[in-house]
């Protein structure tokens, strides 16, 4: 048996969007990290879209355009407007499960890719950070909701290299996010700690590391 | 010439910026989009959560879509399924304020409103080929977004039987769709 036909009836159900539990996670894996199994997911959904006429049309919300507009407006440096940081409510699952839909449709280049990174609490709940490193160079971080730091005290940013033993600071995180231009090689951890106002005095962590998350390439 | 106004070309138009390209791209199917959401999440706000962010990932990958590996109409719903789908399979689906129909009308006939395109025709005289059993948990499974363990629930059938009839059935369906 060919490998197609191998993982062809997980690349179809996948679509059909009938997995769960570990099949599910094992899909996603795959779209992020098998090529020829995401080119697969999309030609089913491609032959399972005209199913969707079955559904009938629900206008959305009048409101939802200008979220959505707020949403995708440039970001200025440094900037970010609260409002529009509501983002993918995502936890780590989540963020595959983003980067596993997205997957099946993008353009094939051995380089360069997108990153994205899910900056969980160390300490479990929400709100997270959510991070997007565009081959470009660009980082963005946005929050998801309202981010609490305790006053007198500022988040500072962290980039750890794979198979470095010590961060290098890209700078105070402000609780609403922030773009900057930061080159991150693929599986670099982003961590946020909690310093003194205008960051850590020492050039390495000096408080505790309250988000963490590591870098995974969108396929 | 192509039309400017088709789906594969609004989405060409949004990688290159273009805001009112996204617009229009919203215009067209917002509704769709949303209804699709709507049916697999049945929370008016989950719903809208989930049309907001395939949106957003419209105009910021837009330029990573890839006509070649599939239709720009399917990289839409892709978008919206599986947020809705990431969204119901990670929060227990409550129901308050919206209520699906729970019958699903899989009938051959039903299913002939798939036949204005010819994509949807193929298709529709494919899964008219399958017993009625098997259909309905194709259509169940994507056009509700109900996995194996709630299509074997509502449907009172034995898991490891949903399982099996869904892979025989998409497999007679690619058989089918490339004749």
């Amino acid at each position: 048996m060919s490998d197609h036909d191998d993982f062809e009836p997980l690349a179809a159900e996948y679509a059909l969007g009938c997995l769960e539990g570990d099949d599910l996670r094992e899909a996603e894996r795959m779209m992020a990290n098998n090529p020829a199994f995401s080119r697969a997911v999309a030609a089913w959904q491609t032959r399972l879209t005209p199913l969707t006429a079955l559904v009938p049309p629900a206008p959305p919300p009048d409101a939802l355009w200008d979220r959505i507009a707020a949403s995708t407006a440039p970001v200025p440096d440094n900037v970010v407007p609260l409002r529009r940081v509501r983002f993918w409510q995502a936890s780590t699952a989540g963020a595959l499960a983003i980067a596993a839909s997205l997957a099946a449709f993008m353009i094939l280049r051995p380089a360069p890719r997108a990153q994205i990174a899910v900056l969980a609490q160390m300490a479990g709940g929400t709100p997270i950070f959510l991070a997007t490193a565009e081959p470009d160079g660009r980082l963005t971080i946005r929050p998801n909701g309202a981010i609490g730091v305790p006053s007198g005290r500022d988040l500072e940013l962290w980039a750890l290299a794979k198979g470095d033993t010590k961060p290098h600071s890209l700078g105070v995180l402000p609780v609403a996010g922030r773009q900057m231009a930061a080159g991150l090689a693929p599986d670099t951890q982003l961590l946020v700690s909690l310093e003194p106002l205008g960051g850590s005095p020492t050039g390495q962590p000096t408080g505790p590391v309250v988000f963490g998350g590591t870098l995974t390439q969108v396929n | 010439m192509p039309d400017p106004d088709d789906t594969a070309t609004l989405l060409h138009r949004c990688a290159n910026g273009d805001r009112a390209a996204f617009r229009a791209l919203y215009d067209r199917w917002s509704a769709r989009m949303h209804g699709i959401a709507l049916r697999i999440v049945r929370q008016p706000s989950l719903a809208a959560d989930a049309t907001h962010d395939a949106f957003v990932q419209v105009w910021q990958q837009a330029h990573r879509f890839d006509p070649e590996r599939g239709s720009a109409e399917a990289f839409l719903v892709s978008l919206v399924r599986y947020r809705a789908l990431d969204i119901v399979r990670r929060t227990a689906r409550e129901t308050p304020g919206y209520e699906a129909e729970e019958q699903e009308d899989e009938s051959p006939d039903a299913l002939s409103i798939m036949v204005a395109t010819s994509e949807g025709a193929a298709l529709q005289r494919c899964l008219s080929r399958l017993e009625a059993d098997r259909r309905r948990l194709i259509v169940m499974a994507f056009v509700d977004g109900l996995s194996h363990g709630e299509l074997a629930e509502k449907l009172l059938i034995p898991l490891g039987t949903v399982k099996s009839w869904i892979r025989r059935s998409l497999l007679s369906l690619r058989e089918c769709l490339a004749s």
